[in-house]
């Protein structure tokens, strides 16, 4: 019969096997893990962008947060200024009415829709609320349609 | 005599070229002797990279001011950066051409095949160190060359987004892709291809030298051209060798009499610090880039980014088990491989085309210019 017994032999080598596999396969899952921070210390997605009397009408550029935003009368709309093809900052180009890609030359009309390639999708829309105190708030998180805009008071 | 001896006949070469095959004219006149010159080259690279990292801080706020005073504050500084650069895109041309004798001498044929595969994967390693060492300044291009490389990155179907967070180290270019970048570039690239160097030479040795239209049995080995009598008269000692070491060694002379020559006379450039704000129009691409920039504006990026080169690299990575072919290994364009050495013409030319048109005809907005045509001013 001994010789048909799982040997302690066999039994040690293959938990050797398995702690060796085991140790390994940990490490390279833990390293690739690690390898995805989970504390970002980027800016905020919200953020307050001053009273509608900061922005004349028509279109402005706000460099740091790399947004558009749009005013006509006392609508006040915010659209990303990057680029949906590559990631690269849009110009608004006043004389043609539309957003010029530098990089690969995409074109984007003032509603924020593809009118020349190699772009795809359309600009996103910011949502755009009042704090109490009376000042304009960005959410990049929340995307809006085109027609939505918010109508403040002047 | 002496010290040419010590140079020549020390146990380091002799252990080398021992069993070495002797050298024929072939060796000395149609291979170009392009393997070390990269050799040479990464040297050089390695020289001045670690000198340029006593002083280079890897921070998004220090990167671009460390990199002025190498310029203009620290003594050589400038030299030094000019040199790596000048030197790396030297090593970028001469893998290039590399790659391609061996490709029309028909040298990945049978038994040479792996060593080609190594031979690809050190120019994506070549690449891959250009690329990164591109993102170090910190400047303009830095900025928008990852910018625009991590928005292809998240071009790949399905794990795209995470794929971008990898190599981001986040979701927007920030300090983390710096960090990540330079470890990349100076600790990752360099053992990779350190290591794939020496895997390259060692199969030289295993494949029996390399192609040559002498049949097997019709070469001398070193041993008995050197040692014909089973002794070793002084100073007769692999005298064929010590021949092709004077003239490599005479060529990597002129190589780094180049690199410094180029480097006195022109500076690496260096653009604005980067600023997410401004993309500078056009945005371009680091020049051995500018063909996947070029077909990047023809449409999604899924498939001019991923697609094509995802099939294109490993397909000629793959281009000694996919040519069946048996012929004319060891000779400059064999009229038995015309088809694949019209193929890879096409495929080149295509290639250094678009790279052409990207660096000399592409205006703001990527829009086609004649070189001599004047961009319109902003």
């Amino acid at each position: 019969m001994t010789e048909n017994r799982y040997s302690r032999r066999a039994f040690l080598n293959r938990v050797g096997w398995l702690a060796t596999l085991g140790s390994f396969g940990g490490l390279t899952a833990a390293s690739a893990r690690y390898m995805f921070p989970n504390v970002l210390y980027e800016p905020p997605k919200e953020f307050k962008i001053g009273t509608i009397d900061n922005y004349p009408e028509g279109v402005d550029f706000l460099a740091d947060r790399r947004i558009f935003v749009v005013r006509e009368q006392n609508h006040i709309k915010v659209v990303s200024a990057v680029c949906t093809h590559l990631g690269c900052t849009l110009n608004w180009v006043a004389e043609r009415n539309q957003w010029e890609c530098p990089c690969h030359g995409s074109v984007f009309n003032q509603k924020g829709v593809v009118i020349k390639g190699p772009a795809r999708r359309p600009l996103p829309w910011y949502e755009v609320s009042l704090t109490p105190a009376g000042r304009l708030l960005v959410d990049e998180r929340r995307i809006v349609p085109y027609t939505e805009t918010l109508s403040v008071k002047t | 005599m002496k010290i040419r001896n010590i140079l020549i006949r020390n146990p380091i070469w002799e252990s080398i070229v021992r069993k070495e095959h002797r050298p024929s004219e072939w060796i000395q006149t149609k291979t170009l002797g392009l393997g070390l010159i990269n050799l040479f080259l990464f040297a050089i690279l390695t020289v001045t990279g670690i000198l340029l990292m006593f002083y280079y801080v890897p921070d998004t706020e220090k990167a671009y001011q460390s990199l002025k005073d190498l310029e203009y504050v620290i003594s050589f500084g400038m030299i030094l950066r000019n040199m790596h650069r000048w030197s790396a895109y030297l090593m970028i041309v001469s893998v290039f051409l590399h790659f391609s004798r061996a490709f029309y001498m028909g040298e990945y044929q049978k038994p040479r095949q792996f060593n080609w595969v190594i031979g690809m994967l050190m120019l994506l390693c070549v690449l891959g160190m250009g690329n990164t060492g591109y993102f170090l300044p910190w400047d303009q291009k830095s900025y928008w060359g990852i910018t625009i490389l991590s928005n292809v990155i998240s071009a790949v179907p399905v794990i795209g987004e995470q794929l971008k967070y990898l190599v981001l180290g986040g979701t927007e270019v920030g300090q983390n892709i710096l960090t990540r970048a330079f470890d990349m570039h100076v600790k990752v690239f360099p053992l990779v291809l350190g290591l794939l160097m020496g895997i390259h030479f060692w199969r030289i040795r295993i494949d029996d030298g390399l192609a040559e239209l002498i049949p097997p049995q019709g070469r001398t080995t070193a041993a008995s051209v050197n040692n014909p009598g089973g002794n070793d008269p002084q100073g007769q000692t692999a005298v064929g060798w010590s021949d092709i070491i004077t003239r490599e060694s005479s060529k990597c002379l002129l190589i780094l009499a180049i690199v410094m020559g180029m480097s006195l006379l022109f500076n690496a450039p260096l653009e604005e610090v980067a600023t997410p704000s401004v993309t500078p129009n056009p945005a371009k691409a680091p020049w051995f880039f500018l063909d996947l920039q070029e077909m990047l504006s023809w449409g999604p990026p899924f498939w001019w980014a991923i697609v094509v080169p995802g099939v294109a690299v490993p397909f000629l990575m793959l281009i000694p088990y996919l040519d069946p072919g048996r012929t004319g290994s060891g000779q400059w364009f064999h009229p038995s491989r015309r088809v694949q050495n019209i193929l890879f013409t096409a495929f080149v030319t295509v290639m250094i085309g678009l790279i052409v048109i990207g660096k000399f005809m592409r205006g703001p907005g990527w829009v086609f210019y004649w070189p001599w045509q004047p961009w319109p001013s902003p």
